[in-house]
């Protein structure tokens, strides 16, 4: 029999295709004078999108260099400026690429803004890191404060006062978007903008359906590339028509029950990031019959748009995101994965130099357990800087663990 | 106000990672020893990621029966008051549905004068900080506006005036070391002051929020109580949480000068992401205004006590050595 080719061809070049294309485009926005933002993750890019502004995501580039192995050493500059080595290791990272760097940056390093805005939705390091870039770089910095999600309810469960709030933010954000671009907001292409946006997410939840089939057609490795639209530019043709292809070869892959590896023994989540410098370590997985079927991540960065009300579906969008969400909501998140993708195992990575990502996996781990009978493994990690956790050490845990999943 | 303590962090271990807020760990630690069952409600807030994410270790592990979070913006924009107002208000209704009793405006009018009161004897004594020598220490300040977060008010405030009239004719002051300036999130105890005081420094002013940022701004006392209340939260002297950074970096500055450092000590307890994010530029900017300046990270259980001193005593050796 003739080996298949498990790699799925949408995935093939995508970095490339669209990753480093993003990043000129970035500077090219900048050569030619458009506006250029430096946006925080759960910020609502849309309003970026809608006013033409070219949105550089900070985080993203961190993976980036993680990726291509510099990070530590932007890290390690960073660290030299008096920027402690606890601090979350995206920021670090993207600080020591600000303060001179002796070698070429990946992608030619980011574009300076000239706007910030941020958002403390996810964590009090985006408003931080952010206030710091915005004095490195004197370029002004836009604030949307987000109430904390305390019960912990999705979309539709919110509490009313919060989304209020932040409702009313959103005004402040386009008089200062409006100011910053010397330009109107146009309703109908904010409402256009909120529309691709919304088919983008329903293309992603329905990608993320077909990995339920047993075998799984796609990783974790895959997802967390192809997760980049959802994040940096959910409002645009690229992504739908992207994840239009990718969705057509999966749900034929499912048809065909081609999975990602042969014989699957193992079904996992993954919470929180990978490791964007050793994405090996989910081939390793696969190398012992595991695959990651479902990522928190893949899943709070869904939401359904409205564009006949706007403000109240970005709100709802991005209010109940697991970051913004007491311990309860990435549980109940996580239960569902586990029911829905027919899992067997867990992995909960922290991450050094974040709180947010760190602290409450342990009761995560409990309940699940306790409500599911499925186990989970916490691993004390850092998605960008290797030097909190050997590779070997990694894979002998993830090793271990597996094998307590046999039972 | 919910202490730690100096007696490390095995209990609370096994539930926060190391990466934690050493404090906020100490603080849940006390908890999962029973220090707090006697309480009937702990109240968290998120004004930092490590307090937001420890409120569901309270939920899910501890003995107290009623757990709540105040929402706290991180900017003082009108939007941001009028959402405070409003959660403050939530918070004052579940106090009463949850204890059954009712908070009149009056008695809030009536706390108002009270706290007001405290604060205010709190700064004039601080002040006494800014003679030289100072009449008083800053471990024997630290003392006197720890005791005020767990003593009745009223009680407190009789203290404090005794003290205030009795100071000005002390005979005993501290000697004068090092006039120092030290920046930090929160202490709860004295351990680190008399250590620097022992070494020859004295610390004449600080930027805590259980030192001068607790008695800085007083609630305005006219009109609505609970809206006053609500906006000296966001209005006071920022933390590190908040937006308005410069105007944090501007208060260290104007402490600096207005009490006469000669040095600055920023203190960061591990993990504090805010305050550590802002150490660098606040270290230089003291340093532009010709202060020598010491960062240090340190555990809140100040583990390593020996390389602790060491480092200090050996900072305020330089200082002192400029000096002469």
């Amino acid at each position: 029999m003739s080996a298949v080719d498990r790699r799925l061809k949408s995935m093939s070049g995508f970095y490339k295709n669209y990753v480093k294309r993003f990043y000129e485009e970035a500077h090219r926005a900048k050569a030619e004078k458009r506006p250029v933002a430096w946006v925080a993750s759960t910020f609502p890019v849309e309003a970026l999108q809608a006013m033409d502004v070219v949105p550089v995501w900070p985080e993203n580039y961190a993976s980036v260099c993680a990726a291509r192995q510099v990070s530590v050493e932007l890290c390690e500059r960073a660290e030299r400026e008096g920027f402690s080595r606890d601090l979350c290791s995206y920021s670090r990272c993207v600080l020591g690429s600000m303060f001179g760097y002796e070698k070429e940056l990946p992608e030619g390093g980011l574009p300076k803004p000239d706007f910030l805005v941020t958002t403390t939705c996810a964590c009090d390091t985006h408003l931080k890191w952010f206030q710091v870039a915005s004095r490195l770089y004197k370029a002004p910095l836009f604030l949307l404060d987000v109430p904390y999600n305390v019960g912990g309810g999705d979309s539709a469960r919110l509490d009313k006062a919060h989304v209020e709030y932040y409702v009313s933010q959103l005004e402040e954000l386009f008089a200062f978007l409006e100011k910053q671009t010397d330009t109107k907001l146009d309703m109908d292409r904010f409402r256009e903008t909120l529309a691709l946006s919304g088919r983008t997410s329903n293309l992603w939840t329905e990608i993320q359906d077909c990995r339920k089939t047993v075998p799984s057609p796609m990783d974790a490795r895959d997802a967390f590339s192809a997760v980049f639209f959802m994040l940096c530019m959910p409002g645009s043709q690229i992504a739908v028509d992207f994840y239009t292809q990718l969705r057509d070869e999966l749900r034929e892959r499912a048809r065909n029950k081609i999975g990602v590896v042969e014989d699957e023994r193992f079904r996992l989540v993954w919470d929180n990031l990978p490791l964007w410098y050793n994405l090996r370590v989910f081939e390793y997985l696969n190398s012992l019959g595991a695959v990651v079927v479902a990522e928190v991540f893949s899943r709070t960065w869904t939401g359904s748009l409205d564009p006949s009300s706007p403000f109240e579906s970005l709100a709802r969008k991005y209010l109940p995101n697991m970051a913004n969400s007491t311990i309860q909501r990435r549980i109940d998140i996580i239960s569902s994965l586990v029911k829905d993708f027919h899992v067997n195992g867990v992995i909960l990575p922290t991450n050094w130099g974040c709180r947010m990502m760190s602290i409450g996996e342990t009761i995560v781990r409990d309940v699940v357990y306790k409500k599911l009978g499925v186990q989970s493994l916490v691993l004390e990690v850092d998605p960008s800087d290797w030097r909190v956790a050997g590779d070997a050490q990694v894979r002998e845990r993830l090793a271990t663990f597996l094998e307590t999943l046999k039972g | 106000m919910v202490w730690g303590d100096l007696g490390g962090t095995k209990l609370a271990d096994a539930y926060m990672p190391s990466n934690s807020c050493s404090f906020a760990r100490s603080c849940f630690n006390a908890a999962l020893r029973g220090d707090f069952d006697y309480l009937d409600a702990y109240v968290e807030s998120n004004s930092c990621d490590n307090r937001g994410k420890t409120y569901d270790m309270y939920v899910n592990y501890s003995r107290i029966p009623n757990v709540y979070l105040i929402n706290t913006p991180h900017s003082n924009t009108e939007r941001a008051h009028q959402f405070f107002h409003q959660e403050v208000l939530r918070f004052k209704e579940w106090l009463e549905h949850t204890f059954k009793r009712e908070v009149s405006d009056e008695s809030l009018r009536n706390a108002v004068e009270v706290y007001n009161q405290n604060r205010t004897l709190l700064k004039k004594i601080y002040d006494l900080k800014m003679k030289k020598p100072p009449l008083i220490s800053g471990a024997e300040f630290l003392e006197l506006s720890l005791s005020s977060l767990v003593m009745p008010k009223e009680e407190h405030n009789g203290l404090l005036k005794q003290f205030v009239s009795q100071v000005e004719h002390r005979s005993d002051f501290p000697k004068e070391g090092v006039r120092l300036l030290v920046v930090g999130s929160v202490m709860d105890n004295t351990e680190l002051v008399r250590l620097i005081e022992s070494v020859g420094g004295s610390v004449v002013a600080d930027d805590w929020c259980t030192g001068s940022r607790y008695f800085w701004n007083l609630v305005d006392s006219n009109g609505d109580p609970l809206k006053a209340i609500a906006r000296r939260y966001l209005d006071k002297v920022p933390s590190s949480f908040m937006y308005q950074r410069e105007q944090r970096f501007s208060h260290v500055a104007e402490l600096a000068k207005r009490f006469k450092v000669e040095a600055a000590i920023v203190f960061v307890i591990k993990y504090c992401d805010t305050h550590m994010f802002d150490a660098p530029f606040l270290r230089d900017d003291l340093k532009a205004m010709g202060l020598p300046v010491l960062y240090l990270e340190w555990e809140h259980s100040m583990s390593g006590f020996a390389g602790l001193k060491t480092r200090i005593e050996a900072f305020i050796e330089m200082v002192g050595g400029i000096k002469q």
